[in-house]
């Protein structure tokens, strides 16, 4: 069986010569709930990208055994989807109903399949009432489901997001969480929330200054006061 | 900046909001260009043409308070514009208002020429946007084949518009907290300066991440849209409707009031 995201000896560097990533190997399997942990700066988010292939670097990314590569980007977008850690620069339509429609069409589908994914993916977030709106005209709550609803409506394998709790109150995270835990993909998330990381999570991997610290299942990572506390992190 | 400020009545049901954007908008930028074609001085004629606009916006519902609170926001600009007008043209004409007939210069005539059609164009576009979601009026010119560019450039305008103006404001509350005495006008001036900097830079930032968002879901340059719409019979009558009414005032109404009269 073939692994969802396999990285093999990752590294990239910013323009200004700061490691960003560092040898990073990582291989999560399909269907896997995956948080990826870590103080501010230490390499999450660059990590998300280079999944996508908005980052290159040196070493290798495979993405269901496809390897990441500028030639096949579009093939790479169809198996992963990426939430921004932004809701706003998510959704730049006119309306919710053509922000969630933007990705079927850009696969080539039909307006009637393009409908069907629009129509189950609103449904599945739980916005169906509000397809007609402005995205500025939406809650946090909702723009965070809405965001989520453009990238579930190309129905990728993957999906991965960038701090998904931001700006949540607690009984949108609540939200968040029953909708990430409805979701049958495999889902990369980058978070600094531990709660949150706990009540989604089944496995957790620890960043910290662009590698790779600690891998396992989410109950003994999360739990480790005294690992949490040497990455400047705490405990659920 | 609220969203509300510009669309607030837009998502209404009456006869006006159910009609095709294509129709709403080909029909206001002709009514506009009647009203501005009308002489310089022929002010008359603009009370007759504002009832258009004025019967869309009462039988929509749109509150004319919120209408006009928006028309006297932007008319400074055009207000200076108006009062130049006296400064050049000071031949005196006859004015007829009823029975009384006075002299005025030229130049106050033109100004409330300019002041007129200012207003009714400004209610005209507002009758339009108040009528009229944006993203069905960027429909409408889309399906009008108005350059794709265009369209996408006023799509992103109008929705980064209002994440811009919050930026804006976190910004100036950010640093009126921190600013408790007058600083003086240079030191004032390099604070603007670098606030706008750091406006700029977050929008550039802005730019970047829609645009790997876009990328993410298979944007290769070329927008795909799924909009369809259709003209209906409700259309048709209100084409006829402003057809008569702009043939009335041009051929009915405006050759016994078409001079400078009020």
């Amino acid at each position: 069986m073939t692994a969802a995201v396999k990285i093999q000896d990752f590294s990239y560097r910013y323009p200004d010569g700061t490691a960003a990533l560092d040898g990073i190997c990582l291989t999560i399997d399909h269907g896997r709930r995956v948080v990826l942990v870590g103080p501010n700066g230490a390499g999450k988010s660059t990590l998300l990208l280079a999944m996508a292939g908005f980052v290159r670097g040196t070493g290798k990314v495979f993405i269901d055994d496809v390897e990441v590569r500028s030639s096949n980007a579009g093939k790479i977008r169809m198996l992963l989807g990426c939430c921004m850690e932004e809701p706003d620069d998510q959704l730049f339509m006119p309306t919710l109903y053509e922000d969630v429609a933007f990705g079927p069409l850009n696969m080539g589908l039909n307006p009637e399949e393009t409908k069907q994914h629009v129509e189950n993916a609103l449904r599945q977030v739980g916005l169906e009432a509000m397809a007609r709106k402005a995205p500025h005209h939406l809650s946090a709550g909702q723009k965070r489901a809405a965001a989520i609803a453009t990238v579930v409506s190309m129905s990728p394998k993957i999906i991965t997001f960038d701090e998904p709790d931001g700006n949540l109150d607690c009984r949108n995270r609540n939200n968040l969480v029953r909708l990430l835990r409805s979701l049958s993909q495999t889902l990369i998330i980058a978070t600094c929330n531990m709660r949150f990381a706990a009540a989604v999570a089944d496995r957790a991997v620890v960043v910290d200054n662009g590698r790779i610290v600690a891998d396992g299942p989410a109950a003994d990572i999360l739990y480790n006061a005294e690992l949490m506390a040497a990455h400047g992190l705490e405990t659920p | 900046m609220h969203h509300s400020y510009l669309d607030k009545y837009a998502d209404g049901d009456s006869f006006f909001h159910c009609l095709d954007s294509r129709v709403k908008f080909l029909a206001a930028v002709a009514f506009s260009a009647f009203v501005l074609l009308s002489g310089p001085k022929a002010i008359a004629v603009l009370f007759c043409f504002a009832v258009g606009p004025f019967a869309v916006l009462i039988w929509a519902d749109i509150p004319l308070s919120f209408v006009f609170r928006r028309i006297l926001a932007v008319c400074p600009f055009v207000l200076i514009l108006a009062l130049s007008g006296p400064f050049y043209d000071r031949l005196p004409e006859n004015v007829a208002v009823g029975p009384y007939v006075f002299s005025l210069a030229g130049g106050w005539l033109r100004c409330i020429s300019i002041l007129g059609k200012f207003t009714v164009t400004m209610m005209t576009l507002f009758a339009l946007v108040c009528t009229t979601r944006f993203a069905d009026l960027l429909a409408g010119l889309e399906k009008m084949r108005l350059p794709q560019v265009l369209i996408i450039q006023l799509g992103m305008l109008y929705r980064y518009l209002f994440v811009l103006m919050d930026r804006v404001h976190h910004i100036l509350r950010a640093r009126s907290t921190r600013k408790l005495r007058n600083l003086g006008f240079r030191r004032e001036t390099e604070i603007a300066a670098a606030m706008a900097g750091s406006l700029f830079i977050r929008s550039i930032e802005t730019s970047q991440k829609i645009h790997i968002a876009m990328q993410a879901r298979g944007f290769c340059g070329q927008f795909h849209s799924m909009r369809t719409m259709e003209i209906t019979r409700r259309d048709i009558f209100f084409i006829a409707g402003v057809i008569i009414f702009l043939g009335l005032i041009q051929w009915g109404v405006k050759p016994f009031m078409g001079g400078a009269f009020l």
